[in-house]
């Protein structure tokens, strides 16, 4: 018989821990969601272990079946055009208009570079940007990290300069905009934040 | 280090995070604000990563000031 679980009444996130508890230790398995968010929540993370999904009922009461199969794989990820993947930073914060979300937000962007599969091939940084590779930012280890594994780290140097952080680099090569627009210019892809 | 060696404090709101940032900061407590992982959830925001050695003075330092959810290991 299925194992159930019963997740109704619980707040986020519990009723994808409980999913993936009891995953780990079943094939199939049902579980009781009592609203939307946790549907797709628990649905999300299923299909990211590989499993099946079959959804049924709604309202209070949505059952979601999952069942492991070696036929269903974890989806790949795209494949990436011809040319350097090119990551632009001109900010040191992700998003305007709050400066301690987007500080905080930029922060969990570039924690989520370092453990991605696919990293950059080159990353800029620019403007307030270049106050994420100094001495003391929130994110040089992860930076170091990247450029260890052989992310070319481009910092601009008009930058540091206008700032008068140049020699409290910690990260990265100090650049001009040469290489910088080369890079941006040449990029299969190039994500600007 | 492993990944095993960490555990995560997942809070009720964003703004709670950035509190517990600001007091962890004042004790010298070391930590990294990280997305929840996508196992936990898909939607709940960020987290703080914390050496499992520093669980109790995390938790004794949080306890009653921020709204906490649920503290696990990652």
């Amino acid at each position: 018989m299925k194992k159930e679980i019963d997740a109704r009444g619980l707040a986020c996130p519990q009723p994808v821990i409980l999913t993936r508890k009891a995953l780990q230790d079943n094939d199939e398995i049902v579980v009781v969601v009592d609203n939307v968010t946790a549907r797709e929540n628990v649905k999300r993370m299923a299909q990211s272990q590989g499993c099946e999904v079959v959804i049924e009922g709604d309202g209070k009461d949505i059952r979601i079946h999952m069942t492991r199969g070696s036929s269903c794989q974890a989806p790949q990820p795209a494949t990436s055009p011809e040319g350097p993947l090119v990551i632009a930073i001109g900010s040191d914060r992700m998003g305007s208009g709050e400066d301690k979300l987007g500080s905080l937000l930029m922060r969990s962007f570039i924690h989520t570079v370092v453990e991605a599969s696919q990293r950059p091939d080159t990353m800029i940084f620019f403007n307030t940007g270049v106050r994420l590779t100094v001495a003391g930012s929130e994110v040089i280890e992860d930076l170091r990290e990247l450029s260890g594994s052989g992310v070319n780290i481009l910092v601009c140097g008009t930058c540091l300069g206008y700032f008068e952080i140049k020699d409290q680099l910690a990260a990265g090569t100090v650049s001009n905009m040469y290489d910088i627009a080369e890079a941006m210019l040449s990029a299969g892809r190039l994500v600007q934040l | 280090m492993t990944a095993t060696d960490f555990q995560v404090v997942i809070f009720d709101s964003v703004s709670s995070a950035l509190l517990a940032e600001k007091i962890l900061k004042k004790l010298d407590i070391p930590f990294k604000i990280i997305p929840v992982p996508r196992h936990i959830s898909s939607d709940c925001g960020v987290c703080i990563r914390f050496s499992a050695r520093e669980r109790e003075r995390i938790e004794g330092s949080l306890a009653g000031r921020v709204g906490i959810q649920t503290i696990l290991p990652l």
